[in-house]
């Protein structure tokens, strides 16, 4: 391991005078870190963030030059699609709001967001912190897993499976009848 | 002349030093520290980092990519605002210009697009990965709230932008999602008619969803990614291994 010297990790500023401050209990993340652990946000960080900003911008560039945003024809009350779907990110709970108004559109939706709130106040105990899928939170995970493939599944069902009238419809055979 | 020539420079040099402070490129561990805290948009980063945070399997830099691509949203949104009139009568027109007659115009109305689809999945992705590497637990529970009504928010911005093209699928899709909201018990229909201004999606619901995408939610949402960037410093950083009761354990780096 390589010798960290104190000049270089906290250099002093001849300018200014140092001394004692504050003691404070040992709580805070950083404390306890060795410096070896810690590196410089210049570059370290900041090249990083040039690289996705820069990655990002090119993508969405190059996705916008070849696949247009869907544009259909002007607004019109008089001619309902059949059926009508809402954004994809909404077709889950569409999809819940098909088999029950209120269960579907108010109770889970609420439920939802309310748990998602809490969740950090129901579940404290300090282990798995910063690790990936740790054994600790074996249940914690399968659980949040179990909610995320739901919540999928139901998305794919109101966008593919759901045809005129909210009916069950196969895709590959909705093109068929074309 | 060669004299001329380096006062020039001195002179230019004192010029980017007043904006600039510590010189060009810093080299050593002094210059690093204050190029960061010195510079009001490298503030909001502490000047030393973990290298467990850097690694791309541990974040897979999802939370910075829902940034950037809400950086590019504005950007391109406050771009089209140019060219959108949010009426029920100009609205769609306004849209099939920027496809035929607007120099590049379809290429700004479909990074618009792309950028805000991609940022509703990379949110989630990004709530996905906190939650997966237990990076709620304390100290970061209220971070972890900010960012439940971040990802409301982002659903919001979508959706009220979801109405102003104006053409069928717009409106469809914004009447099939505000009757959801006229489903709750005793006050649905007022929530309803409060939403659209009206009965039915028409010229009221465009300038209200107009209103709500172009200021008010992302004001809201500037203010909340404030307070969750700043929590992140507060909270000591991105969360660790070494805070866990068992640390011996975790190691990490
Ligand atoms: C507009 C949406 C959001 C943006 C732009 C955003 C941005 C960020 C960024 C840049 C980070 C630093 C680490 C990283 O890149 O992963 C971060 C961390 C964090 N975010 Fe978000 N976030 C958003 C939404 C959310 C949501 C929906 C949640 C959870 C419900 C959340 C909870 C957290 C927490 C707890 C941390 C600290 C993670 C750690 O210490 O490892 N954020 N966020």
């Amino acid at each position: 391991m390589r010798e960290v010297k104190m000049e270089n990790t906290h250099p002093r500023d001849p300018k200014k005078t140092y001394g004692l401050m504050e003691l404070v209990k040992g709580t805070k993340p950083t404390v306890g870190l060795k410096p070896d652990k810690m590196v410089f946000t210049w570059p370290h960080v900041l090249i990083r963030e040039m690289i996705i900003f820069v990655s990002v911008s090119a993508l969405l560039l190059v996705a916008a030059f070849f696949i247009d945003a869907p544009l259909e024809a002007i607004a019109n009350a008089n001619l309902p699609p059949n059926p009508a779907k809402a954004p994809w990110y909404f077709l889950g709970l569409q999809e819940l709001v098909s088999y029950s108004a209120l269960v579907g559109g108010v109770v889970i939706p609420g439920l939802i967001v309310t748990v998602l709130i809490l969740v950090p106040y129901l579940d404290r105990k300090k282990v798995g912190i910063g690790i990936w899928f740790a054994k600790e939170r074996a249940l914690a995970n399968s659980l949040f897993m179990l909610f995320l493939v739901v919540m999928l599944i139901l998305i794919i069902v109101g966008t593919f499976f759901r045809g005129p009238n909210w009916d069950f419809v196969v895709p590959w055979e909705a093109v068929k009848g074309h | 002349m060669d004299l001329k020539i380096s006062a020039v420079k001195t002179y230019l040099n004192d010029v980017f030093r007043s904006i600039f402070r510590y010189g060009k490129m810093p080299r050593d561990a002094e210059g690093q520290s204050f190029a960061v805290f010195n510079n009001l948009f490298l503030h909001i980063h502490p000047v030393k980092v973990t290298r467990h945070s850097l690694k791309p399997t541990y974040t897979f830099g999802l939370g910075l990519i829902s940034a950037v691509l809400f950086l590019v949203l504005i950007f391109t949104g406050v771009w089209l605002m140019f060219y959108y009139i949010p009426t029920v009568d100009e609205a769609y027109n306004r849209m099939l210009d920027l496809r035929s007659s607007t120099n590049f115009g379809f290429v700004l109305r479909n990074v618009h697009k792309w950028a805000a689809e991609a940022m509703v999945v990379f949110v989630i992705l990004h709530m996905a990965r906190v939650f997966f590497t237990g990076a709620y637990k304390p100290p970061r529970e209220f971070n972890w709230v900010v960012g439940v009504f971040l990802l409301l928010l982002t659903f919001g911005l979508s959706f009220t932008g979801y109405l102003l093209p104006w053409d069928q699928l717009a409106f469809w899709a914004i009447t099939v999602g505000t009757s959801i909201a006229g489903y709750v018990p005793v006050m649905g229909e007022d929530i309803r008619s409060f939403l659209l201004g009206g009965d039915i999606v028409g010229q009221e619901a465009l300038i209200r969803f107009y209103v709500l995408h172009v200021v008010i939610l992302p004001g809201l949402m500037l203010v909340l990614l404030g307070v969750h960037f700043w929590r992140i410093r507060k909270d000591g950083g991105l969360a660790h291994p070494s805070e866990n009761e068992d640390a011996s354990a975790g190691g990490g780096e």
